[in-house]
């Protein structure tokens, strides 16, 4: 019985360590390029009182399909995440992921509007990768628990529960 | 390698030719259809909106892939890049056993008596080759009718009262209206249009020993779960198969039509699994779609035929069109989303001919296939933006309140619109690849502003609260609904293929897919694809069988 109890606790505490978004070691990006992806992605789509783009381990799904079907784009990533953190350092004196989210929001309008300049299509990028990651699959990695499905009310029907 | 001698090779197990390798082998061919791609089974892709051909993000699910093929693409700037399968300015169609009916909607459409008398009816515009096709519609009729009938078809015979007469009616009764069908159908019916079930090649009812559809969101773009959607996967080359005459081989990539020194081929060759091998025929069937089919006349050139076959007259290639969509979306104040595929249901063909300004041709219009959520978060109305909490805000409040309705406008051919074999570019085996470029006319888009009006005007008496429209644009379109490139004719120098689909200039070599159209109608085309695949076949079946008698009375003396 306590011999039991100890396994299920070992790998309870285990399972606590990892964090909630860990889906495994990153194929693609450096940790500071992860954090970065990261804090676009939660602007691309951010949490409300349902989650968001973070949340649903967007990352995940970019960093996986970067190393699998979208490796064409890796060089993209590479190089639009350094240009994006010396232009947001030149402009704002700070790491991008250090600014306050209506910051990053302001600085993101920017890029778009292409007032920064050779950014706007990485941004166009990461945004469509975003929405891909989000309301795709939870195969791929992102979607996790189905969050995007559930926002919409429509999980029973993707899982093919209606009949 | 060398193979021992049939009588026929069909190239492509598509749309196309998946019913001539059935029809000649029942006709009491020897034949071998050869696939580039494989077999696939529902379990390999599942219902995954990232890999289906709507999307095609995560790769060619029903192939080509991104390893094997590139292709060069013209740019909005004139320039050419490479692009891989996956890439929307590829214009793929999928490769797979079935070809693009493997996974496509399924919407089983006749053209129009007009629309193969357009040049007739209408005079071409400027800078349009229009032409009139060498055959009728009546001529036709009878393999409308085949087709839908062996493939199978559902729909209400009658109820569309555009439709050019029909003697048959459908082998299925329509699947029934869903949610939004019958809010569209009662709005259609309030400002005096024709609304009537879209007739689709899935079954309503078990059919040939298969299921009824079970109405599952995963329609267009995927594989069938239950194996109700009607694929020559599932219907013609299973039944060509089972004749003992056609072998079908998959994952062979054709990189050549093998010709003696005059007019004649006398076998085709091919790659499988890297190893080259040469199949000798009594006469080759070319069914690789609009863009591949131009791609093997090219790379067979000879001396003869020194800028590929057929091809003297530079006809080969030309004149490559799809559809110019054009529709609208409308947000209503309820839900009307209710999950049931494919969702498609609905169509009016008030507006495929006789539209006002003189603008020629036209579209039927329908309501859309179920839109996806990632699809969905890419298609939000132009003043919503395009991230950040309003869009998330936008996608979560509107997308089962969302319909949309659009139509394929029929497109006025343009000659310099092509495939042509791009200059350095070849594929993992060698093979010259394509480079494609050129424009919609500008015709096109008039009609597309009329149809995405009328689709607006719909959805307002159908209850929306607000609409957008989207108008097809300037780029070219030769994807899915790919035609046009070996156009029929019974002028050789302004066609490649005569009326039967042999190339005018050669004695065995048949052409038969959305090449020969001379025009694409203003619908989803495959069920013409089809019925030309049966119309040619039974020309082929009397040539072919003459010449079996010839030999076997030679063999004989």
């Amino acid at each position: 019985m306590s011999k039991l109890f100890t396994v299920n606790r070992r790998e309870f505490l285990v399972a606590a360590a990892i964090p909630l978004y860990a889906a495994g070691p990153l194929q693609t990006f450096s940790r500071d390029e992860a954090r970065l992806v990261e804090a676009l992605c939660d602007q691309v789509i951010p949490a409300d009182d349902l989650p968001g783009a973070k949340q649903a381990g967007v990352l995940y799904y970019i960093d996986r399909q970067l190393a699998g079907p979208l490796r064409r784009f890796q060089a993209a990533y590479h190089d639009g995440l350094s240009k994006l953190r010396d232009a947001c350092q030149s402009r704002t004196g700070r790491d991008f992921v250090d600014l306050p989210f209506p910051d990053q929001t302001k600085f993101l309008q920017d890029v778009e509007a292409g007032r920064i300049e050779k950014l706007d299509s990485f941004w166009r990028l990461v945004i469509d990768h975003t929405m891909q990651g989000f309301y795709g699959s939870p195969a791929h990695g992102g979607n996790r628990d189905e969050v995007s499905w559930d926002m919409l009310g429509i999980r029973d029907v993707m899982e093919g529960h209606t009949h | 390698m060398k193979l021992p001698s049939v009588d026929i090779v069909v190239v492509g197990a598509g749309a196309a030719g998946g019913i001539v390798a059935e029809q000649l082998a029942l006709g009491g061919l020897r034949v071998v259809l050869l696939e580039r791609g494989r077999w696939q089974k529902f379990s390999e892709t599942r219902h995954d909106e990232l890999r289906s051909q709507r999307t095609t993000v995560l790769g060619n699910a029903f192939g080509p892939d991104d390893e094997h093929h590139v292709r060069l693409a013209q740019m909005p700037d004139g320039s050419f890049q490479k692009v891989l399968p996956s890439e929307g300015s590829y214009n793929n169609i999928a490769a797979c056993v079935g070809g693009g009916t493997f996974s496509y909607g399924a919407m089983a459409w006749r053209y129009m008596e007009r629309d193969f008398r357009m040049r007739s009816v209408y005079g071409a515009p400027e800078g349009s080759s229009l032409e009139d096709w060498p055959l009728t519609y009546q001529d036709l009729e009878p393999f409308y009718t085949k087709a839908e009938w062996e493939i199978g078809v559902s729909g209400r015979a009658g109820a569309n009262p555009f439709e050019s007469p029909r003697q048959k009616p459908y082998p299925m009764p329509p699947l029934p209206f869903n949610l939004e069908a019958g809010v569209l159908a009662a709005a259609a019916k309030r400002i005096g249009w024709h609304s009537f079930p879209i007739p689709m090649a899935i079954n309503s009812v078990p059919y040939q020993g298969r299921p009824a559809c079970i109405f599952c969101p995963h329609c267009v773009g995927f594989a069938c779960e239950v194996n109700a959607k009607n694929s020559t996967a599932v219907t013609t080359i299973p039944r060509a198969i089972a004749t003992k005459r056609c072998e079908l081989r998959t994952g062979c990539v054709a990189s050549r039509i093998v010709m003696d020194a005059g007019s004649k081929a006398s076998g085709i060759e091919y790659f499988q699994d890297d190893k080259l091998y040469e199949q000798p025929c009594r006469a080759v069937v070319v069914s690789c779609s609009a863009t591949e089919s131009p791609r093997l006349l090219f790379n067979s050139a000879t001396k003869l035929f020194p800028r590929g076959l057929g091809n003297n007259n530079d006809w080969v290639g030309r004149n490559l069109q799809g559809h110019a969509y054009s529709g609208a979306s409308g947000i209503f104040e309820k839900d009307l989303f209710d999950g049931l595929g494919p969702a498609a249901r609905v169509a009016c063909c008030d507006f495929n001919h006789g539209l006002p300004n003189g603008l020629k041709g036209g579209a039927m219009i329908a309501n859309e296939f179920i839109c996806l959520p990632y699809l969905y978060s890419r298609t939000v109305p132009p003043q919503v933006p395009r991230w950040g909490i309003q869009h998330k805000r936008f996608v979560r409040e509107n997308y089962t309140r969302t319909v949309g309705v659009k139509g394929p406008v029929q497109e006025m051919p343009v000659f310099e619109s092509r495939v042509e074999l791009a200059p350095d570019l070849k594929d993992h085996w060698g093979i010259p690849s394509l480079r494609i470029s050129g424009h919609r006319h500008s015709h096109d888009i008039e009609v597309g502003k009329f149809i995405a009006t009328k689709c607006e005007e719909w959805l307002k008496e159908a209850g929306a609260v607000s609409t957008w429209k989207s108008v097809a644009g300037r780029g070219l379109s030769g994807g899915q609904h790919q035609a046009g490139t070996c156009r029929m004719g019974s002028d050789p120098k302004i066609s490649v293929v005569d009326r039967s689909c042999r190339i005018h200039d050669l004695d065995n070599v048949y052409v038969v897919d959305g090449s020969v159209h001379v025009n694409n109608g203003g619908f989803n085309p495959s069920l013409t694809i089809q019925a030309i695949a049966y119309w040619a076949s039974a020309h082929m079946v009397k040539e072919l069988r003459r010449g079996l008698t010839d030999i076997v009375i030679r063999v004989t003396i």
